[in-house]
């Protein structure tokens, strides 16, 4: 409890720290105002609309507000599109989580198994095909990948749709494309815990026991190694969440990535402050969990208890 | 030993090979092809900001919003000349007061009629403070508005010979109805008394519109149309290869070659009111203070060139900070051409025989190809130029700034979407406006004038004589007009007009 109260302290504060720094770093950046009127407006006209949404008051008094405002739970509308901030984000949210669970899915499906085989087949012809293959995927951005993907699949065989979001057709793509980085990541790290596990006594002392390859590699092997791949499962799904920018954007996928583009170069001040408060509050929920499931697969790991003795 | 490994590596490997193929088992369809209402499916860079029409004034949402409202006056897209809308008719009672009639025949989507009373509100919200509208801009010369039985009164705080401009792009929205559930309910479901309605609005993804079958004009021919939100450029193009998307826009001259390539697509263009320009510093301590660095600058570029080779051909010379489609374009003012003898000799003149940097203040919301050529052109002529750029939000701040320090160049592209000289050259270069680092009291009178006077031989005669100090002065160089450029599904006709409208009822599909 003493643990998990700390964790949630802590939580808050750097909640408010991100958006105390983006706070400021977004207004004195630029003026939202100048990118929503017409060209051909005059200085007075840029002047009442910043009155009217209450952009010329003190960046202090502007500050105090909005801090207001976040501790009564109220986020602010959008100034650009006439939206309270907080309706326009979750309406993206699921378009993200969609986008990342299948990315994830991907990623630990090939990973995993990609790590396994290298590290079980090492200095293998198996190992020699298949470490390109995670080099490749880490080596190539997700521009790339992504375009490259909808040249071959969507303009010359016609098999996927090349961008939007209707169907789990459309899903395809973007999510290889968003799985390739992390996939390597993954499998990399599966591949180092298991060569670490491969060496230990208890592999030894179990096949001369007559342990079978199976058993002994889901059983012992694997469970032994997956603390490291945990950790680093959290900390891509939280990558994939915020990072699915590009990806996004390429194949026009409606998620929270592309939001934020946007509303940043839109100057659209609550909106981003929105995403921010959202994006910080999922990573640091999802490390939270993260820590939390250690003690769960390794019950040597109590967490806290070493803390509080 | 060995073999019990491979089990399992096959294991694996059909793991791996199912969990692919699971995804891709099914086929995909293309978005207009598979249902049988006339549909036309297009890709827009980005998604509506709003649908209430009063509201944001960006291009993807104009784009939209037009379709399911009814505009007051219209322009026609070919003779270019104001034409009777929602007003039926006008007349001038003053030079301050206007009058307009409006059809009695118009029915909003929800059935309740549209009225004098719906038009006074429509511009009447717009100027409301509270509404927080960025169009106010556009009317602010507008003191009231008042209705009575079926006319509506317009009064300005000055003679604004721009006003029935300014009205082809007012929206007539339904009082009863924003009066009933808010201006937050009506910008998600916007009800107007245009040829379409809003059927669905997906955000960040597409929104869909269909036919009103009760548009007073007639039906029109496409039943269905998909307004996508596609943000890369790539992708736009992609989209319309696979069959993904009828007609796609912007397009980058360089995917020009890629859409004529395939067999199934057009390239649709037409020259705009959208002139490139270059602009001077002429008020911050910059070597640019030098008139004789601006012309040098001026016949150092070759204009000929840039258009053919970046731009494609899709571009028309001009000569000045304006296009011929504009009100006040003057023909007779010499221009510029490309020079480099006579530059570098002007480069001379003006004392920097050493050579001299000059800073580009740019972002990327400004072709930076055109920038790099352009810095190309005058090395060759002694200037050398460094390209600063930021992104669009800090560059309108670092330039609109009244300290004019943002550097000593900058390029723009510009359309008041007024056809008028004054929608240009007035925010441009009138002494005190945002964008404007230039400062001459006989232009600013000149301007003034024409921005307050109905007499249209008189304006004329002021932009004739404005467009001659802006010749000698080289505040600016108008680079040429733009024209606009529409990737197209080969089935569509449609011919794209001066103000970059994009009204699908005038939209036709060709015949299978």
């Amino acid at each position: 409890m003493g643990y998990a109260g700390r964790r949630i302290f802590q939580a808050v504060i750097s909640i408010l720290g991100v958006s105390t720094i983006v706070f400021f770093i977004l207004h004195l950046s630029g003026d939202p105002v100048l990118l929503m009127v017409p060209q051909n407006s005059t200085a007075e006209d840029i002047a009442n609309l910043r009155h009217s949404l209450g952009l010329d008051k003190p960046l202090g008094i502007q500050y105090i507000l909005f801090i207001k405002n976040l501790l009564q739970g109220n986020l602010g509308y959008s100034y650009v599109q006439s939206q309270p901030a907080m309706d326009i984000v979750m309406e993206r949210v699921p378009y993200t989580v969609e986008l990342a669970l299948a990315a994830l899915v991907i990623s630990l499906a090939i990973g995993i198994t990609i790590g396994m085989l290298t590290a079980i087949y090492r200095g293998k012809w198996i190992e020699r095909m298949l470490m390109p293959i995670i080099l490749i995927g880490q080596s190539m951005p997700a521009f790339w990948t992504g375009i490259l993907l909808i040249m071959l699949m969507s303009v010359r065989l016609h098999l996927l749709p090349s961008s939007g979001s209707s169907g789990i057709q459309s899903l395809v793509l973007p999510a290889i494309t968003l799985a390739s980085l992390s996939m390597a990541t993954v499998a990399r790290m599966t591949r180092s815990s298991v060569i670490e596990q491969l060496g230990k006594d208890y592999v030894k002392t179990a096949r001369s026991k007559g342990v079978g390859n199976a058993r002994l590699l889901i059983r012992h092997i694997l469970r032994n190694a997956a603390i490291p791949i945990i950790t680093i499962i959290g900390l891509e799904a939280a990558n994939l969440l915020g990072g699915a920018v590009i990806t996004e954007t390429i194949f026009a996928w409606p998620g929270l990535g592309q939001l934020t583009i946007q509303s940043i170069a839109a100057r659209d001040f609550p909106l981003v402050q929105a995403i921010v408060l959202l994006g910080a509050g999922t990573y640091i929920f999802i490390n939270l969990i993260t820590d939390l499931l250690y003690g769960l697969v390794d019950p040597r790991i109590k967490l806290g208890k070493d803390v509080a003795e | 030993m060995r073999g019990k490994w491979k089990q399992i590596n096959i294991g694996f490997s059909c793991f791996l090979l199912v969990s692919l193929v699971s995804g891709c088992g099914t086929s995909a369809t293309s978005g207009s092809q598979s249902t049988n209402v006339p549909t036309l499916v297009v890709d827009e860079a980005n998604d509506p900001s709003t649908l209430d029409p009063g509201l944001q004034y960006n291009l993807e949402s104009y784009t939209v919003y037009r379709n399911i409202f009814d505009n007051l006056l219209h322009r026609d897209p070919v003779s270019l000349k104001i034409v009777p809308w929602v007003a039926e008719s006008w007349k001038q009672d003053s030079p301050t007061t206007w009058t307009f009639t409006i059809r009695n025949d118009i029915t909003f989507q929800n059935g309740d009629k549209l009225t004098a009373d719906d038009v006074a509100f429509s511009l009447q919200r717009i100027l409301d403070p509270s509404l927080h509208s960025p169009q106010n801009a556009n009317f602010s010369v507008v003191k009231s508005v008042a209705s009575s039985g079926n006319t509506v009164t317009i009064t300005t705080a000055k003679p604004a010979p721009t006003l029935l401009s300014e009205l082809t792009t007012l929206s007539i929205v339904p009082k009863k109805y924003i009066q009933q559930h808010g201006n937050e309910y009506f910008n998600l479901h916007p009800i107007g008394s245009g040829p379409y309605e809003l059927d669905k609005w997906e955000k960040g993804n597409q929104v869909v519109l269909k036919a009103n079958t009760n548009y007073w004009k007639g039906q029109s021919e496409i039943k269905q149309v998909v307004f996508r939100s596609v943000p890369n450029d790539a992708s736009r193009v992609a989209d319309l290869q696979s069959g993904k998307a009828d007609i796609a826009f912007p397009i980058s001259p360089d995917d020009v070659q890629t859409i004529k390539g395939s067999s199934n697509l057009q390239v649709l263009s037409a020259p705009t009111e959208r002139v490139a320009y270059l602009a001077f510093n002429v008020l911050g301590n910059t070597p640019v203070k030098s008139a004789l660095l601006r012309r040098a600058i001026a016949y150092g570029i070759n204009y000929p060139s840039l258009m053919s080779s970046l731009e494609h051909g899709y571009a028309q010379p001009v000569k000045e900070v304006l296009t011929p489609v504009a009100f006040g374009y003057d023909k007779n003012v010499p221009g510029f051409e490309y020079n480099p003898s006579r530059a570098k000799e002007l480069v001379q003149q003006a004392g920097y025989s050493n050579g001299v940097t000059l800073t580009f203040a740019t972002s990327p919301s400004y072709d930076q190809r055109i920038i790099q050529a352009i810095q190309g052109d005058l090395s060759q002529i002694g200037i050398k130029v460094n390209i600063v750029s930021t992104d669009q939000a800090t560059y309108l701040k670092k330039i609109q700034n009244s300290s004019h320090n943002w550097g000593d160049i900058r390029m723009g592209t510009w359309s008041c979407s007024c056809m008028d000289a004054d929608g240009t050259i007035y925010p441009l270069f009138h002494t005190g406006s945002i964008w404007s680092s230039y400062s001459n009291k006989s232009f600013d009178s000149l301007v003034d004038d024409a921005r307050t006077n109905t007499d249209t031989n008189q304006r004329m005669k002021d932009y004739n004589q404005a467009f001659t100090i802006l010749q000698n002065d080289v505040p600016g160089i108008g680079l040429w007009q733009m024209d606009s450029l529409y990737g197209a599904s080969k089935r569509i006709q449609w011919k794209p007009d001066a103000q970059e409208n994009f009204f699908v009822q005038d939209i036709k599909l060709q015949k299978k």
